[in-house]
């Protein structure tokens, strides 16, 4: 009996399906996405693939629109030479309007080439500044994370204001932190901010005493990691044990709950740079971010749980929602039109977009200018009685 | 640098050793007995620390339903093999509940229990039995294979074992309390009471086994196993029982460091790998054979670890590695002598 019941619902549902396709004549916006479901850097792209389910749902429901969105979605297991060949079938063979690839800066890399060829429009979801620059050359490709520079621009900013010359470097020794590495360096000096000792460790490092001797031997006004936890919460750790008392900033993966659970006591202090989804909730009702990370922490951890929402989360949303509001602006006649001139069209919306408050930050796209993010978008916390503080400006 | 600078750092380079030990010494008991060179003796450290933090969060581990799957498949092999070699079937099948109800029961315990000795207790018993498995479904079926394959299959298992450390636990890293959050204080410095528990346990570890395959009939009879197999099993040793014995406990070594390793550094799916590794190196010191010089090996990586990082911390890994090679020149020099070892 519940077997043949089953059965009916089935066949209800393959013969509603078809009906309810039919009725929606809207024309169709393809979104083809690429993420690295498995592979090396899956824990990274979960927050983006749950962001892109849930507005694939959303989106589907929501009838205001004059089109309705279908997601196409590729998962390149973190291996740049798949990402090239999604965004080729994608690009070719599903006809997408945009593409938003990928999780990591190598594939983002290698698919720059591809998006350039086929002029198709896309986002990337990776964090280096190098993936959008130069933009004369990278006319098709945006971002939405932000970008290390950005951060640390604003971070070293804090130390010269509070007059901090001497300054310690301390990263991971993978790209992530040599990404760090690299864009500190070149601040710093501009800047006029001495770099006295720059020390690696790495993410599976059991003992961090070595480097923050050699740190704390220094005797630095300041230092700043650039890691995630857990291992920049021990080595912040050990640095205060080994007699380090001067101040601690941290990059913009460190403040995450493992920050907090890890370091517990130790990590008391830190001053850690971060976008205003970490602490929208003590931000004044006035501030212009303030509604639109709201908004989405209440959709997002709404369906999948208190306390889910991540940087990883936003950076997908806004990569939805940028384009689905540029591909609203671009007119009717063109959207129905030649694909090529489409995606021309989409491209130019979306280097146009003005002022557009998402979860990330506010974006102000230009033809030299791809991430459109500024030090609006940044702020610095500090940790005090186990959780983040918003620091006044 | 100063004293107490070197004091610090050799110090803390010690701990390492001392966690590089008890997975060094599990490489020595697998190759001794097994003639498997295993990779993936780091993962062991990962799961055994990763399977503690469960606990203490109160969940159920996943790991439980690794080890009962891996059990339940390993059981319908062995029984396999006894219907072909028309043995009774009661016997696995008696032995295989006997162990899973004490599996059960102690992850039940440990579930329910906020002592911390009872749930390292189950991490460890739990993690353990994944060794044998591990050794029933990957090495038993192809016995008396060239080392080369035997490394190989090292490393497809680690190859699984370290993914499905990410897609039990996530990649979010898990604070494991110390078993005391003491320090001893020594001059100008300090170490950690969790330090030295790691310390104490992997000597004693050490001296164990090495009193155990020297002295005890045991011992001798599982180092006559990987010796000469077939020999062996005509003068009546269990050849293959003596592969999953070996294999669990050097899984008990390696969870026991993890366990240990935990409170100071996280538990965290990519713990294991490098320590591993690591054990592997300082290993090679005592020719994958020799348990003090193992241990010797081990503990001065770990000490030159520790004064590589403050020398030059982007080269450490690297001056670590290169160690291998001078190691393998000298090992190559004594080769003979240690023919006559096993």
């Amino acid at each position: 009996m519940k077997l043949l019941r089953s059965c009916m619902a089935a066949v209800w549902l393959v013969l509603l399906v078809p009906v309810a396709a039919m009725a929606d004549n809207r024309p169709e916006f393809r979104i083809g996405t690429v993420n690295s479901v498995t592979g090396g850097a899956s824990a990274i792209a979960a927050g983006a693939v749950s962001a892109i389910d849930l507005l694939e749902q959303k989106l589907a429901a929501d009838d205001s629109l004059p089109f309705k969105v279908r997601f196409i979605k590729y998962d390149d297991g973190s291996d740049p030479a798949k990402a090239i060949n999604a965004v080729r079938k994608l690009a070719q063979e599903d006809k997408v309007h945009i593409v938003i690839c990928c999780t990591t800066t190598p594939s983002s890399m290698a698919v720059n080439k591809i998006v350039e060829e086929e002029k198709i429009p896309n986002i990337s979801l990776a964090a280096a500044a190098s993936v959008i620059e130069p933009a004369s050359e990278r006319r098709f490709t945006f971002k939405t994370p932000i970008t290390d520079r950005l951060m640390l621009d604003f971070t070293l900013d804090d130390m010269v204001r509070k007059g901090y010359r001497r300054v310690a470097f301390m990263g991971l020794d993978d790209s992530y932190g040599e990404g760090g590495w690299v864009e500190f360096n070149a601040l710093a000096k501009k800047k006029g901010i001495e770099v006295v000792a720059a020390e690696r460790f790495s993410r599976g490092d059991t003992n961090f005493t070595p480097q923050a001797l050699r740190v704390a031997r220094h005797k630095p006004d300041a230092v700043y990691f650039h890691a995630i936890p857990p291992s920049a919460a021990l080595a912040h750790e050990t640095l205060k044990r080994v007699g380090y008392s001067g101040p601690i900033y941290h990059g913009g993966g460190a403040p995450t709950p493992a920050f907090l659970s890890v370091g517990k006591r130790a990590v008391e202090g830190a001053i850690v740079g971060t976008a205003a989804l970490t602490v929208h909730k003590q931000l004044p009702d006035a501030h212009p971010l303030k509604k639109a990370v709201s908004d989405f922490v209440k959709i997002y951890d709404g369906h999948y749980g208190e306390g889910k929402a991540d940087m990883f989360a936003a950076q997908a949303y806004d990569a939805v929602m940028i384009p689905v509001r540029a591909w609203s602006k671009v007119p009717a006649a063109t959207r129905g039109g030649d694909l090529v001139q489409a995606r021309a069209a989409l491209r130019d919306a979306i280097e146009n977009t003005r002022d557009y408050h998402g979860v990330i930050g506010i974006f102000n796209f230009s033809p030299e200018d791809h991430l459109g993010l500024d030090s609006r978008s940044t702020f610095l916390v500090t940790v005090k009685d186990g959780r983040f503080v918003l620091l006044e400006r | 640098m100063d004293l107490q600078t070197a004091l610090f750092l050799l110090a803390d380079g010690l701990t390492n050793g001392a966690v590089y030990a008890l997975v060094g010494v599990s490489l020595v008991l697998i190759y001794t007995t097994t003639r498997v060179v295993n990779i993936a003796q780091g993962e062991y450290v990962t799961f055994g620390a990763l399977t503690l933090a469960s606990f203490i969060e109160g969940a159920i581990a996943p790991v439980v339903w690794v080890v009962g799957i891996g059990g339940a498949v390993s059981l319908a092999l062995d029984v396999r093999q006894a219907i072909l070699n028309r043995r009774s079937v009661v016997r696995p099948v008696a032995q295989y509940a006997a162990i899973g109800a004490v599996l059960a029961a102690l992850t039940l315990a440990a579930w329910h229990t906020r002592s911390l000795a009872l749930q390292m207790l189950a991490a460890l018993a739990l993690v353990s039995a994944l060794g044998p498995i591990v050794y029933r479904l990957t090495v038993e079926p192809k016995p008396g294979s060239s080392t080369v394959v035997l490394v190989i299959i090292g490393v497809g298992v680690s190859m699984i074992m370290h993914p499905m450390a990410l897609l039990l636990w996530g990649p979010d890293p898990r604070s494991v309390p110390a078993i005391s959050d003491g320090r001893l204080p020594l001059g100008p410095m300090d170490i950690a009471y969790q330090s030295l528990f790691v310390m104490a346990v992997s000597i004693l570890a050490t001296l164990a086994l090495f009193a155990f395959f020297r002295f005890t009939l045991l011992g001798k009879a599982l180092r006559a196993a990987s010796v000469n197999r077939e020999g062996a099993q005509y003068c009546g040793i269990p050849v293959v029982l003596a592969g999953r014995l070996s294999f669990f406990l050097a899984a008990a070594l390696s969870a026991a460091s993890g366990l240990l390793l935990a409170p100071l550094v996280t538990a965290h799916y990519e713990m294991g790998f490098v320590v591993g590794l690591k054990g592997f190196v300082g290993a090679a010191m005592g020719g994958l054979v020799n348990y003090p010089l193992s241990v010797a090996g081990v503990v001065t990586l770990g000490a030159l670890e520790s004064f590589a990082s403050f020398l030059s911390s982007s080269y450490r890994d690297a001056l670590v590695f290169a160690l291998v090679i001078p190691i393998m020149l000298w090992r190559n020099r004594h080769a003979q002598e240690d023919l006559d070892e096993h």
